[in-house]
């Protein structure tokens, strides 16, 4: 007796276990409600709108690490404007892993309400969960080329610009002066010079960041794609194979600028990763570092005095080489099947007319932003930089959200081979089509 | 009689269904106690392992990417695009199969030494233990970023003050040192745990065979070959086993010490699937690799099970 009695203990048990892990999803939900209720009729108190609605939750996903925690100080701001809507964020680090979260998140139903996406190809991929907001109030405000990604043949607009970006070599000026150089260089020829008079100086001239792929597989080769007359016509030839990239003179002309920048650059850039690489510049160890505005704080951070901005990465000697690719990194998107599509709506149209959101989006954020009712402030040096060539109208676009996708590490390895001497440049270009026709 | 003998023949047929019935109770109550003591672990592993092991084999016929709702059929595409036309996924596979031999044979050759030494009468071997296990606690991910930092920052550090040239080498910025470097970090993870389940095995070995050997005359490496390693003979299995089983499968490790690189030539097959089916989005393509795989994997360990438990001796 004392036997059956332990079977039917475990076996009571097993069914616990298994009625815990089914009924997880209904006891979180509870629990959200009673919150819910709870907070709702502490606040209906002090509101004067007193609101007997129901309490939601919205899943914001937001790949910009870097504003996680000023996002939330911004969340607690509408939570008090909107005491029935609660956000919830989530930062999951930019590229392929905050991409593989976001897969996997949708793949087990937890689809987040916001989120952000790419552009381009990233927009074929996801379009399919993504709500039209071509009508939304903003809209209108987007600047032209900032709509372009996120916008499908058919015109409707589906997400909204996070910010402006630009890149380039960044450049410290006190460092170029002490060299003896007065002018900044804009061609191939005039950086050439300026690397051999900081060399001879005894400054390093670059911090080359040859580790990491998306600094050289994406960021850098992404300046000859964008130099072409007609980017976006030349990938499409690529993709219907009409265009090749051996013999293309802004790829053959690539060379150089790799050259360059290993030859003169720290030492072993093939293991100098992101970090590396800024706190090279940001020291003063170097007088130029390949990357972008995104950097700002952390240079501020290790050397609050630094006086720097930004130089093109020249390709040859045409005056056309004096433009820096400025782009929109990510878009913010709301997924068409959310519960609270119109909740969603609501926060995502705060953040961008409403001035608090504005406040955070040009001073907390420190971004550029890519609607044209909205004055940038409280940039820094880079940001202003990035501004300047936009006024100018000396941009380049960023190409490679139209690029085949895994593309970019593909590309960056052929580059660090042939920085490593394994292989010769043909065989590089080489490289470079094999990959795109495998990918494509 | 005949009611006499109809009786006797009921009697019989009753004890017998008797007989039965309460053997039939006792089989029922096996498979309860069984399904109690086994049920809820095979119930786990059924959802969380098979389950998405058949979902993966159905996946690899199609080409999926990921996110969308389409789901379309493709046949053996897959599994003919990666034998005909996957230069990538052919040298991960070399590398992981180099990366195995020599991280096997490193890591058991340390942990079976350390064993040997542990298991002597040393006064901080208790203590010793554990600092050679500890490095198996930590996790992959992040004994890559301590590792990392090591190779690229404390090696150069000290190749710059001694000027010795095995420091002074661009660590993890060519094949070779990268190759190597994962190696090091994996022997010097495992080896602890190796070690433990040697010195289980070692602790077994009857005394009263060495002792006897000693008397014969047998000299120390002669006990050892003849005597001690027949004898532990199971625990190589497992130690064989285990290692080439996570050598194959490396991924945490080798993603934050190298991520691959330099130029994709310490990129594992496991990494190598990630990137297919996550940033390439050809979820498809990538679960007829890791079809592929665990085909492989599964050779070669059933093969390395097989050949050692023939070797196995009985004291």
């Amino acid at each position: 007796m004392k036997k059956f009695m332990l079977l039917c203990l475990s076996l009571l048990f097993v069914v616990g276990i298994l009625a815990a892990c089914g009924g997880e999803s209904d006891a979180s939900s509870d629990t959200k409600g009673d919150t819910g209720e709870d907070s709702a009729s502490d606040e209906s108190g002090s509101e004067t709108t007193g609101d007997e609605t129901e309490q939601i939750t919205l899943e914001f996903f937001n790949t910009k690490v870097e504003i996680h925690d000023q996002a939330l100080e911004m969340i607690e701001k509408f939570e008090e404007e909107h005491p029935n809507i609660k956000v919830e964020l989530e930062s999951v680090g930019g590229g392929a892993d905050g991409d593989a979260a976001l897969k996997a998140k949708f793949a087990s139903g937890e689809a987040p309400d916001i989120f952000t996406n790419g552009g381009y190809k990233q927009l074929d991929l996801w379009k399919e969960h993504l709500a039209d907001l071509s009508n939304e109030p903003w809209a209108e405000h987007v600047l032209p080329f900032a709509k372009e990604p996120m916008t499908d043949e058919d015109g409707k607009l589906y997400g909204r610009p996070v910010n402006l970006e630009g890149y380039g070599f960044i450049y410290n000026k006190d460092l170029f002066e002490q060299a003896g150089i007065t002018e900044a260089p804009k061609t191939i020829s005039e950086l050439e010079e300026a690397v051999e008079k900081l060399e001879a100086a005894g400054i390093t001239p670059f911090a080359a960041g040859y580790g990491e792929w998306w600094i050289i597989g994406q960021h850098l080769l992404n300046v000859p794609f964008a130099q072409q007359d007609e980017p976006a016509q030349f990938i499409q030839d690529l993709y219907d194979g009409t265009e090749t990239f051996e013999g293309n003179e802004h790829f053959e002309n690539f060379q150089k600028v790799l050259d360059l920048e290993t030859q003169y650059g720290n030492d072993n850039p093939l293991t100098t990763d992101y970090n590396t690489q800024v706190t090279l510049f940001a020291s003063g160890e170097t007088a130029m570092l390949q990357q972008g505005n995104w950097t700002e704080n952390m240079i501020y951070e290790i050397n609050p005095d630094i006086n720097m901005a930004f130089l093109p990465i020249p390709l040859s000697d045409d005056p056309d080489s004096n433009r820096i690719p400025v782009g929109v990194p990510n878009s913010y998107v709301i997924n068409k099947n959310s519960e609270h599509l119109e909740e969603a709506k609501l926060f995502l149209n705060w953040m961008t007319t409403s001035e608090t959101g504005k406040h955070y989006m040009t001073e907390v954020f420190a971004f550029i932003p890519a609607l044209d009712n909205i004055e940038p402030s409280g940039l820094g040096a880079l940001g202003k930089s990035i501004l300047e060539y936009s006024k100018e109208d000396k941009t380049i676009p960023w190409t490679w959200f139209r690029w085949p996708e895994g593309a970019n590490k593909e590309f960056a390895a052929s580059i660090q081979k042939y920085v490593t001497g394994q292989i010769e440049y043909e065989q590089v270009l080489e490289e470079f089509q094999a990959t795109w026709d495998n990918l494509k | 009689m005949s009611s006499y003998a109809e009786n006797k023949k009921v009697d019989v047929q009753t004890g017998k269904e008797q007989a039965m019935a309460s053997k039939r109770k006792a089989k029922l109550k096996k498979i309860l106690s069984y399904t109690a003591f086994v049920g809820p672990a095979l119930l786990f592993f059924l959802i969380i392992q098979i389950a998405p092991f058949f979902m993966g084999v159905y996946y690899s016929f199609t080409s999926w990417n990921g996110v969308s709702a389409a789901v379309e059929w493709v046949g053996f595409d897959n599994y003919i695009k990666i034998f005909t036309d996957d230069q990538n996924f052919y040298n991960s596979f070399l590398f992981t199969t180099k990366f195995m031999f020599a991280a096997v044979i490193i890591s058991n050759v340390t942990g079976f030494g350390l064993a040997l030494i542990l298991n002597t009468a040393l006064k901080t071997r208790n203590i010793l233990r554990t600092v050679f296990f500890i490095p198996n606690v930590i996790g992959g991910l992040l004994l890559g970023f301590i590792w990392q930092f090591i190779f690229v920052k404390g090696f150069a550090s000290i190749g710059d003050l001694t000027g010795l040239p095995f420091f002074q080498q661009p660590w993890l910025g060519t094949e070779d040192t990268a190759f190597w470097g994962i190696v090091i970090v994996f022997a010097w993870q495992i080896s602890g745990y190796m070690m433990v389940i040697y010195i289980a095995a070692l602790q077994g070995v009857d005394n009263s065979l060495l002792e006897a050997a000693k008397i014969d005359g047998a000299s120390y490496l002669k006990v050892l070959t003849r005597i001690i390693i027949p004898l532990i003979l199971p625990a190589f299995t497992i130690c064989f086993f285990l290692t080439i089983s996570m050598a194959f499968k490396i991924f945490d490790l080798n993603i934050s010490l190298t991520g691959g690189g330099p130029f994709n030539s310490t990129e594992s097959v496991a990494i190598n699937i990630y990137q297919e089916a996550f940033t390439n989005n050809r979820y498809g393509l990538g679960t007829a690799k890791s079809i592929l795989f665990f085909i492989v994997v599964v050779i070669f360990t059933t093969c390395q099970v097989m050949f050692t438990k023939k070797k196995e001796v009985e004291a």
